[in-house]
């Protein structure tokens, strides 16, 4: 509906190619920061409340019905906070960082498809710019942690930066195999590619309903794995728990966004959310089917391609579910320390990332009819990679111990 | 002009002072209640409902003030479990528990660095006026001589629910505070960027002993002796 | 808009660049970071402070301050009659009202040889084990916390806590600062039905734990975080005078409640767990396991809990002869004890307090050294302090 609105409206301006040009991308930009504005807002709720349910408690029930106008009374509370720049910060920087954070998280978004017709920004080498604008956020929190002028600031500016460069090795590594099987950059292309071709175009409706989910890479044994790495990865990428290092409040007090106040810890804390919400977008294009999902053919049409639920519905209800994913590990684990989330990303993603792209390669030049038992074999070979690995890194293996007793 | 998010610096009233209209149509507003005080409206229901405290312990009291965000009490009702750990980003300093004259610079400090609009509370007998060590040497008998203290919780130490009671007694007065206008009652605005000194510890005592800012020794009365203890 | 006078926040004021010191490395001149964690600090439980220089992450120096909590226990002390000290010694460690409540009680009652009567003897020993899985419980609430996970076993700690608080404040009136014993038996007897209620939650108490223990004990992540971190070897320990659940996490088997045997503590088979290594991970293991030996002595307590008097011929006025007297319990953080001397008057001329809290914390620096800024906070955590006894 959005879409054919821009259209119309592209249309009627055609006569000013400019004009039609900015209108076109504003047309397409504000629904998009609206949008994503709302579901960080929806998912500081979500999580307030789902923590409170993991821990036995209620959460927010008092502003609102359900606490839902929760995220409002925060929002309009941080807006009017004073803001405070410490004296010795550099102010320029300091200004700069959450911004930088936030524009760069919202650019990603740009390139993910949530529905059909629905990219902001359709190019051909969609993913390689997304990691290289989200390669954006890492500068921006060191920039933080480094122009606070703060002894904690700077500990979590400098854990940010080791964690979230060598943690983007095997998220662009992950990403790698699925754009080596489809052949393509480009996000829409992938997604299309999860669809079974044969299946989505059939007549009968229940292999259209399966062809719809069949095809979707993370049934696939370089798709799993892929899928696994991309996002532990991202979980780093995004500072969230057990990964969030950088901010570990038990540790650094609030790491880099400790002289923060007011709107432009509002910032951050957005930046952060729509970061996530793009780095898990990506996982969804890449790896879930992207828009894809179980469909049927509405009652009133006869055209046997017309969908049900649309695409962006499909698309919204994975993110949700994986952010309730992330909600859940933050409600559980414990966090880990700096050496070992380092050698975890040295010794064990980015091997593993690697034997992937290998198999991969392997199963991209095996013939139609072998492609079963080679996925097996694939799929067994990586277990089997994955426990060495770990086994390699634990030279004494941390396990429960046998106590003894005095009487 | 009205709108608060504009109003981030403490010149605040003089800023909602410039609005190009004349005190009459003013005064007919607010009478009528059209702008000005649904602004208001929203501003304090705002800030009521997300008071984000300090995570900051003192002593046996901030236990209490941990065990009110546990399962039985639960602060997130309220939307205040958000116990922020850096004062940059908190709105209420629960000052719970006994403060020392070694700690009541610290505590000073940390009120100078959080951010307006601020609000104090002081929970337990200890921050009220030194509770049951107000004899002792080295405890400084109530924050209140240096900071300004919004509520009050009396309790050696108070229950849980008289922290969740005192957080929706500092709800109430927020919902009454009037910013925008003349006649504003929220200090944060007509106050401007509440800062206040902090003492030095010698050692041995505090310099000054108390902020004439903010407190004064209550006037002697007839028949009590010279230390003020009955 | 600048503050004037902005400083950095959660520590002490940083006006000029101090606390970087330079150092050679193979030509690179590099600093060491020079870091004040506390006194308000997320994780230093309290207003405790630990200047500490880091290399990079690692801990190259610790420095422990404290002082921030002293509230002049001891000289209030002296300058009171006897029994009203009872009431701060519940301040002193504020989780275990009640074992602090027996220590001080049993220095007076020594001091005029004063007989318990059975009742109030068995009585004592449940109130303690009761305080004894509180504390720990709420040690290994807070531990996992400093570890990262972010508050849930904490508040499945402060679920569990609430159960026992109630016992305790039908008992004695009041939560947590229980004011509970008197010289020579307990201010009051149990209330009606109190003991019905205490069989419930301690019968409840080993399921929680074994869900608690499902949740962490066989947690990878903690089992790299806390294996081989902070290690105290049992040398140290005992030259250190380390006592409690830390003392025999690293080996040493060393209990007051079998050593002394005080009160009715040698009615009671309950064996002691003990560690091998000395790590964080025996630290908190060994208070999980002694949980669940509380809970054997507790069953067995209220079992045998015989009918009688609550209170001994304790004096109308407590003046005890002239001379001095060390009466000490086993704590659930380690020995804690007493040191009074008289001089025939109704106030005590020396009051002393032996907190185990203060002498655990004094190898802090040895086990922090050479291990990173997070572990600091970890072991800090196992060590298990409260500020209030720390500092008094």
């Amino acid at each position: 509906m959005l879409v054919q609105f821009a259209n119309w409206v592209q249309g009627e301006l055609a006569c000013s190619p400019a004009l039609a040009k900015i209108v076109g991308i504003l047309l397409a930009a504000v629904p998009l920061a609206t949008v994503f504005a709302l579901c960080f807002a929806f998912t500081t709720w979500l999580e307030r409340k789902g923590l409170a349910r993991i821990q036995n408690r209620i959460g927010p029930n008092r502003v609102g019905p359900f606490g839902l106008f929760q995220p409002i009374a925060d929002g309009i509370k941080m807006i009017t906070k004073e803001d405070i720049v410490p004296r010795s910060s550099d102010h320029f920087f300091h200004l700069i960082a959450p911004l930088l954070v936030l524009v760069s998280s919202m650019a990603c978004l740009a390139f993910i498809p949530f529905g059909l017709g629905m990219t902001m920004s359709p190019i051909d080498t969609a993913v390689v710019f997304f990691f290289a604008i989200l390669g954006m956020n890492t500068l921006a929190v060191f920039l933080a942690g480094w122009a606070s002028r703060n002894k904690y600031s700077l500990l979590g500016g400098m854990r940010a930066v080791a964690q979230m460069v060598s943690y983007e090795i095997p998220l662009v590594l992950s990403a790698v195999t699925v754009v080596m099987m489809v052949g393509s950059l480009d996000t829409r292309e992938i997604v299309g590619a999860q669809v079974v071709e044969g299946w989505a175009t059939s007549e009968n409706s229940g292999l259209r309903f399966l062809g719809q989910i069949a095809g979707w890479h993370v049934f696939t044994p370089w798709g799993f794995a892929g899928f696994i790495i991309f996002f532990i990865a991202a979980l780093a990428e995004t500072n969230r728990s057990p990964f969030d290092l950088p901010e570990a409040e038990s540790e650094i007090i609030a790491g880099y966004v400790t002289e923060y106040s007011g709107f432009k810890f509002a910032l951050f804390f957005l930046g952060e959310y729509i970061g996530a919400f793009a780095v898990l977008g990506l996982a969804i294009t890449l790896f879930l089917g992207g828009w894809n999902g179980p469909n049927f053919q509405p009652w009133w049409s006869s055209d046997p391609h017309a969908l049900l639920i649309p695409g962006f519905v499909w698309f919204f209800f994975k993110m949700f579910v994986l952010m309730a994913v992330l909600i859940w590990i933050r409600g559980t684990l414990p966090r880990l320390r700096v050496d070992q989330l380092m050698s975890f990303a040295w010794k064990f993603l980015l091997p593993l990332a690697l034997v992937n792209v290998f198999v991969a390669g392997f199963l991209f030049h095996v013939a139609k009819e072998d492609r079963v038992w080679a996925s097996v074999a694939a799929f067994v070979f990586l277990y089997l990679v994955a426990k060495g690995l770990s086994r390699m890194n634990q030279s004494d293996a941390p396990a429960p111990r046998k106590y003894h007793f005095a009487e | 002009m009205e709108d608060p998010s504009k109003s981030t610096t403490s010149e605040a009233h003089t800023l909602s002072d410039s609005v190009d209209l004349d005190d009459a149509t003013r005064s007919e507003m607010e009478k009528a209640g059209v702008i000005v005080s649904s602004v208001d409206w929203l501003y304090n229901w705002a800030r009521s409902g997300s008071v984000w405290p300090l995570q900051f312990g003192l002593a046996c009291c901030a236990i209490e003030m941990i065990c009110s965000a546990g399962s039985r009490y639960d602060i997130a009702r309220f939307g205040s479990e958000v116990f922020r750990p850096s004062p940059r980003q908190a709105d209420l300093l629960i000052v719970s528990g006994t403060v020392t004259k070694k700690m009541a610079p610290q505590v000073v400090r940390i009120f100078n660095q959080m951010p307006e609009p601020k609000y104090v509370i002081a929970m337990g007998a200890c921050a009220i006026s030194g509770g049951p060590f107000k004899q002792g040497y080295n405890v400084l008998k109530g924050i209140d001589r240096y900071i300004p203290v919004d509520v009050y919780i009396p309790g050696c130490p108070p229950r849980p629910e008289a922290v969740l009671h005192s957080l929706m007694t500092l709800q109430k007065g927020i919902r009454r505070q009037r910013t925008l206008g003349k006649g504003s009652n929220n200090p944060a605005y007509v106050e401007g960027n509440r800062e206040y000194p902090v003492p030095s510890f010698s050692g041995k005592d505090l310099d000054p002993p108390y902020n004439p800012e903010v407190w004064q020794p209550p006037e002697k009365r007839p028949n009590m002796p010279e230390d003020g203890c009955p | 808009m600048t503050m004037e006078s902005s400083v950095v926040a959660g520590s002490e004021p940083t006006v000029e660049p101090r606390g970087f010191e330079l150092i050679e490395r193979e030509g690179l001149e590099t600093n060491l970071l020079e870091v004040s964690m506390g006194p308000h600090h997320p994780s230093t439980h309290g207003v405790f402070r630990m200047d500490v220089k880091l290399d990079g992450e690692t801990v190259t120096e610790l420095r422990p301050v404290f002082g921030y909590l002293h509230r002049n226990h001891e000289k209030l002390a002296e300058d009171m009659g006897y029994l009203g000290s009872m009431p701060f010694t519940d301040r002193l460690d504020y989780f275990c009202s009640m074992t602090n409540n027996w220590a001080y009680a049993l220095a007076g009652e020594k001091m005029i040889d004063l007989e318990v009567p059975e009742r109030a003897e068995y009585v004592r020993v449940i109130m303690a084990e009761l305080t004894r899985l509180v504390n720990h419980i709420m040690l290994v609430g807070f531990f996992v916390n400093d570890l990262g996970a972010l508050g849930t076993p904490l508040l499945y700690a402060l679920r569990e806590r609430e159960k026992i608080l109630d016992l305790f404040e039908w008992a004695s009136g009041a939560r947590m600062m229980c004011n509970y014993m008197r010289f020579g038996g307990l201010r009051n007897d149990l209330p009606e039905g109190w003991l019905t209620k205490c069989r419930e939650v301690v019968d409840a108490f080993p399921y929680f734990l074994d869900e608690y223990e499902k949740l962490l004990v066989e947690n990878e992540i903690i089992l790299v975080r806390t294996q081989n971190v902070g290690v105290l070897k049992p040398e140290l320990a005992i030259n250190a005078g380390i006592t409690g659940p830390m003392l025999r996490a690293s080996g040493v088997n060393y209990d007051l409640r079998k050593v002394d045997a005080y009160g009715v503590y040698d009615r009671f088979p309950f064996r002691v767990p003990m560690g091998e290594v000395g790590d964080c991970y025996d630290r908190f293991m060994v208070r999980i396991l002694e949980m669940r030996e509380s809970i054997k002595i507790l069953r067995q307590a209220m079992d045998e809990l015989p009918e009688g008097p609550i209170m001994g011929e304790a004096p109308r006025v407590f003046k005890p002869p002239a001379g001095e007297i060390y009466g000490r319990i086993e704590g659930p953080k380690g020995e804690l004890g007493f040191y009074l001397v008289s001089d025939g008057t109704a106030k005590p001329y020396r009051y002393r307090v032996r907190p185990p809290s203060l002498v655990n914390l004094t190898v802090l620096e040895d086990l922090c050294l050479g291990h990173k800024v997070a572990d600091a906070v970890v072991i800090l955590g196992s060590v298990d302090i409260v500020l209030g006894e720390v500092d008094r």
